[in-house]
């Protein structure tokens, strides 16, 4: 026993505790349970950490570490890029510290677990009914991933080892896309955008898209914002060689736009954050939508947990559980279709409880006001010579052409900050300059907007 | 005596009625005529959101709430799950508004706080684990398997030895090991352990090989046995030119004891949200942090967080010509990060010693007792002493009873306990792994292991009770092959399954 124990609040047993146990197993010294533990390994150093802290000590210099960040409270945000600055109601965080529900295990034991089964449950319903799918698994960690997982999916369903997806979709997505992929030695094949319209090039993807493809992945709006509206005939053409359709959507854009699943899309990915998860948390929690159109056999090579509707053996009652386990890592093992265990359960939830609070109504407003702020930036910016980058029909997202030198985008990002915005990510189409992918909330009150447009035209002056 | 609160809640769909509001989200003044999508992509229904107003919502949520077990509930003794309290005031810095809303693209000057905290969060579980790197972009556990395992085969990739694609693992492991080498492009070659539970040694040497890309285990291993004789294995993987992964899982029993990289472990991955405390959240978000040697720091995910001292800076470092990639969109789950900085601050170097100690104590003394009781026996070496966890195998009372591990574990619901793991590993039969970490007092345990004694013996007595078990659990024995069945997966499905005419219970 390491000397100077005198408890701790997270440390349940007292020494008179520890003695008794130790009694009953008939050792002297804890250490005698590490007796096994070859001596030359063992650990006999300091490990260069503090000592314990109390709650008080703790908080204060938690909050000391963190005062120095500033956030999107303080100043106002133009980002977006798959996550979204959100307001979440008190009712929310109220139910996510139900610690019923947080501080509860996965729910292998369905019988004393039905709160998060048929919370999950409902969670994955209201997915299905925003993407028109009709099955969606319970969360996976954030849209990147699903970009992977999608790819792989594609994959054993068609049994067929290439896929090909839109340049339109964002570093991030593509480089996890590219990660994901090596190990089922996928081949990728990238299909550019049209540089006037930022809409993927639909001849090219033709041109990619034969029998050998296992799936095409397009963003519907896409990482530059813009609609894709000519999507018919490729959508048509990968069914006509069999591959599937993966379209990762804006979640919040389709408060406003067809569902993926009413103009063919097979599989539907995105971020579930921005339709109010949670906070942004700097990128993490987050959480990952795959929904697809139902299909005995298609269905079973779905990643990541499922909860169905099943009933109680003596009762014949109505209930929940997991179900299509055949699928998972700790009955597969090495055949199963994902490595995926712990998931973003509790932000899925989070997630359900969101669009309850919004209704259809409350979801319809917010991607209204999203759009219409939007709108609102990029005329002011037009009619005073700032213009788009890509001058196709947007929902949220726009990008203006800046062209900031790399050696003068802290001066820029400064200047902004002395203004209290975020102007947007920056994003290099030259690898030399910057231009700025900009985005707006529904946080943003109309003096905000103008702000903005004042301060990027002050900034090119 | 336990009763878990039982409502005939319905779906929340069910609840709703068209025009009420919960929540009145902000709502910019602009003419809302001026949208314009494109026809064609115009949605014409509106998706079937619920409609309540706030009380309603709470309620629903409130009483589905009642209807689950969380740590907070009861006792958990779930193996290899190391569900451990929750410390409230992690949850509280959590939700510092300086911990929401950060945008991950923010310019990083504006996040030093947030970035000087995940630095030296890295340092110190790199200093744990005993190895040097570390990055936290892995959100789970199984991500951080597979990050680590690509971290090896991208090493013997740039040694120029890309014949090495084979994974070593014990039949004892976690599902996830596999499922990782697996999605890795690697083949798992899966060694049978001894009769002690332990790695067996001649069948580790006759798996190695050229082709061997390195060993996967988990140290103290599935059955709370701590693999003794790891140093001669790392000496045998080694010396066939392949290196180790630690699958961290298990570091709760060890932390500060004996770190894995002098045990001659390459690189690990640690479930923050088992040894560091932070919520599981019925399924997730975990987090795990993935920490390595020298050998394979070039490999690491970009970004890396890194520290300028001069300058007194912390920032990403994308310049990283061999990295393996990224993971994650962003940079993995900060705030869970941030709740396992908390974690290790309150407890200090010694407190998270003492954590070690409290829950090989628990382990040992639950196990022990539960192994007395008939019908069970202990799985592994008798005498060998258990670390965090133990594995008592029911197939005397199966045999004699007719009553399963399974049938026990349901039992022992209708007390108010959470079930163990069961029916893992898969090299126990009927196995029942015990876990109740340093978050269990003795009084806590001498009930548990009395309830497991009283429902043996009903079951004894009356084996139909145990197959019918749990009772006062919001719902009774799940049968969960009719959801295999009927695949009523969403509203959606059961909406359309009621207009066939099909029943929907």
């Amino acid at each position: 026993m390491t000397k100077g124990f005198k408890g701790h609040p997270y440390l349940a047993n007292s020494q008179k505790d520890i003695d008794e146990m130790m009694e009953y197993l008939g050792i002297n010294d804890i250490e005698d349970l590490y007796s096994d533990i070859p001596d030359e390994i063992r650990f006999k150093g300091e490990l260069d950490l503090p000592h314990y802290k109390s709650e008080y000590e703790l908080l204060e210099a938690i909050k000391a570490k963190l005062s120095k960040n500033i956030t999107t409270r303080e100043v106002r945000s133009f980002m977006g890029g798959g996550v979204l600055d959100i307001y979440m109601p008190a009712i929310q965080d109220e139910l996510l510290r139900r610690t019923e529900f947080y501080s509860a295990y996965t729910p292998y034991q369905p019988e004393i677990s039905q709160g998060t089964l048929q919370s999950l449950w409902e969670y994955q319903s209201m997915i299905c009914e925003i993407t028109g799918m009709n099955v969606a698994n319970c969360s996976l960690y954030d849209w990147a991933t699903a970009v992977g997982e999608a790819a792989l999916m594609a994959a054993r369903i068609t049994k067929r080892n290439k896929f090909i997806y839109t340049a339109a979709a964002g570093p991030n997505r593509e480089a996890v896309l590219k990660n994901y992929v090596t190990g089922a030695h996928l081949e990728l094949a990238s299909i550019p955008y049209d540089p006037a319209t930022g809409k993927m090039d639909i001849a090219k993807a033709k041109d990619l898209l034969d029998d050998t493809v296992a799936g095409i992945y397009i963003e519907n709006p896409n990482f530059f914002g813009i609609i894709e509206d000519e999507l018919d005939e490729i959508i048509d053409k990968a069914h006509e060689v069999g591959a599937r359709v993966v379209i990762g959507a804006d979640l919040n854009s389709l408060a406003l736009m067809k569902p993926p699943a009413e103009y063919g899309a097979d599989i539907c990915i995105g971020e579930a954050q921005t339709i109010g998860g949670g906070p942004l948390n700097y990128g993490g929690p987050l959480l990952g939508v795959l929904a697809m159109k139902f299909d005995r056999r298609d269905t079973r090579q779905m990643p990541g947990r499922i909860v169905g509707i099943t009933i109680t053996s003596n009762e014949g009652e109505r209930a929940f559980a997991n179900t299509l386990e055949t699928r998972e890592q700790h009955i597969k093992r090495e055949r199963a279709t994902s490595n995926i265990c712990t998931n973003e359960a509790l932000i899925a939830l989070s997630c359900a409880v969101h669009l309850s609070l919004l209704g259809p109504e409350g979801y319809k407003d917010t991607a209204e006001t999203m759009y219409l702020s939007a709108h609102h930036v990029a005329e002011e910016l037009e009619n005073n010579g700032v213009k788009r980058v890509f001058g196709s029909e947007f929902f949220n997202t726009f990008v203006i052409d800046l062209k900031i030198p790399k050696d003068k985008k802290k001066e820029f990002t400064d200047f902004m900050l002395e203004r209290k915005i975020f102007p947007g990510i920056p994003y290099s189409f030259d690898g030399e300059t910057f231009d700025y992918v900009v985005t707006t909330s529904y946080l943003l009150c109309e003096e905000d907007l103008n702000d903005y447009v004042k301060a990027i035209l002050e900034w090119r002056k | 005596m336990y009763r878990q609160a039982k409502y005939d809640e319905p779906l929340i769909f069910e609840l709703g009625k068209k025009g009420r509001r919960a929540h009145l989200p902000p709502r910019c003044d602009f003419d809302r005529a001026k949208i314009k999508i494109p026809e064609k992509l115009l949605r014409t229904t509106p998706p079937e959101l619920p409609e309540l107003h706030e009380g309603e919502v709470m309620r629903h949520y409130v009483r589905l709430s009642h209807m689950n077990y969380g740590i907070d509930v009861g006792t958990y003794p779930l193996g290899s799950c190391t569900m451990k309290y929750n410390p409230k005031i992690n949850e509280t810095v959590a939700r510092s508004e300086k911990m929401m809303y950060m945008h991950p693209n923010q310019p990083e000057e504006t996040a030093q706080g947030l970035l000087e905290i995940m630095y030296e969060l890295q340092v110190a579980l790199a200093d744990l684990a005993g190895l040097k790197h570390t990055t936290l972009q892995t959100p789970a556990g199984a991500s951080g398997e597979y990050c680590g395992l690509a971290l090896i085969k991208a090493y013997h990739d740039d040694h120029g030895e890309t014949q090495r694609n084979e994974i070593i693992a014990p039949d004892s492991s976690h599902g996830t090991n596999p499922a990782s080498t697996v999605m890795n492009g690697m083949k798992l070659i899966e060694i049978k352990s001894q009769e002690d539970g332990r790695v067996d040694m001649d069948a580790l040497k006759a798996a190695c090989s050229d082709k061997t890309a390195g060993l996967m285990l988990t140290n103290p291993n599935t059955l709370g046995i701590f693999e003794k004789d790891i140093v001669e294995m790392s000496g045998v993987v080694r010396d066939a030119g392949g290196l180790l992964y630690y699958d961290g899982a298990n570091f709760n029993a060890i932390i500060g004891k004996v770190r894995p990289g002098d045990m001659g472990y390459d690189v690990l991955h640690f479930n923050l949200h088992k040894t560091f405390s932070t919520p599981h959240g019925g399924g997730g978000p975990g987090a795990a942090a993935v920490c390595c040697n020298d050998l394979l720091e070039p490999y690491l995910p970009v970004p890396t967080i890194d520290y300028d001292k001069a300058k007194d800076y912390y920032y990403f470092n994308y310049d990283r010509p061999k990295s393996i990639g990224k993971l994650h969109g962003y940079y993995g789950n900060a705030a869970i990060a941030l709740r396992a900085y908390a974690y290790i601050t309150a407890l200090g170097y010694k407190g998270l010693v003492h954590t070690a100690e409290q829950a090989v104590l628990t382990a040992n003394y639950a196990v022990r007792k539960l192994e007395k009781i008939d019908g069970f026996r202990i799985a592994g070496g008798q005498d060998i002493p258990r670390k965090h966890e133990g594995v008592l195998e029911a197939t005397p009372f199966l045999r004699n009873y007719d009553v399963s591990g399974m049938d026990i574990a349901k039992m022992i619901l209708s007390r108010g306990f959470h079930a163990p793991t069961v029916y893992f590993p898969l090299i126990a039969h009927e196995a029942w792994m015990v876990e109740p970490t340093e978050n269990e007092n003795k009084d806590r345990l001498d009930k548990y292991v009395e309830a497991v004694a009283e429902e043996m013996d009903k079951a004894r007595a009356d084996p139909d009770y145990a197959h019918h078990a749990p009772k006062w659990t919001a719902v009774g024995r799940i049968d969960s092959g009719w959801s295999v069945r009927n695949l009523v997966l969403s509203y959606k499905i059961m909406k359309e399954k009621l207009e066939n005419g099909e029943e929907v219970p």
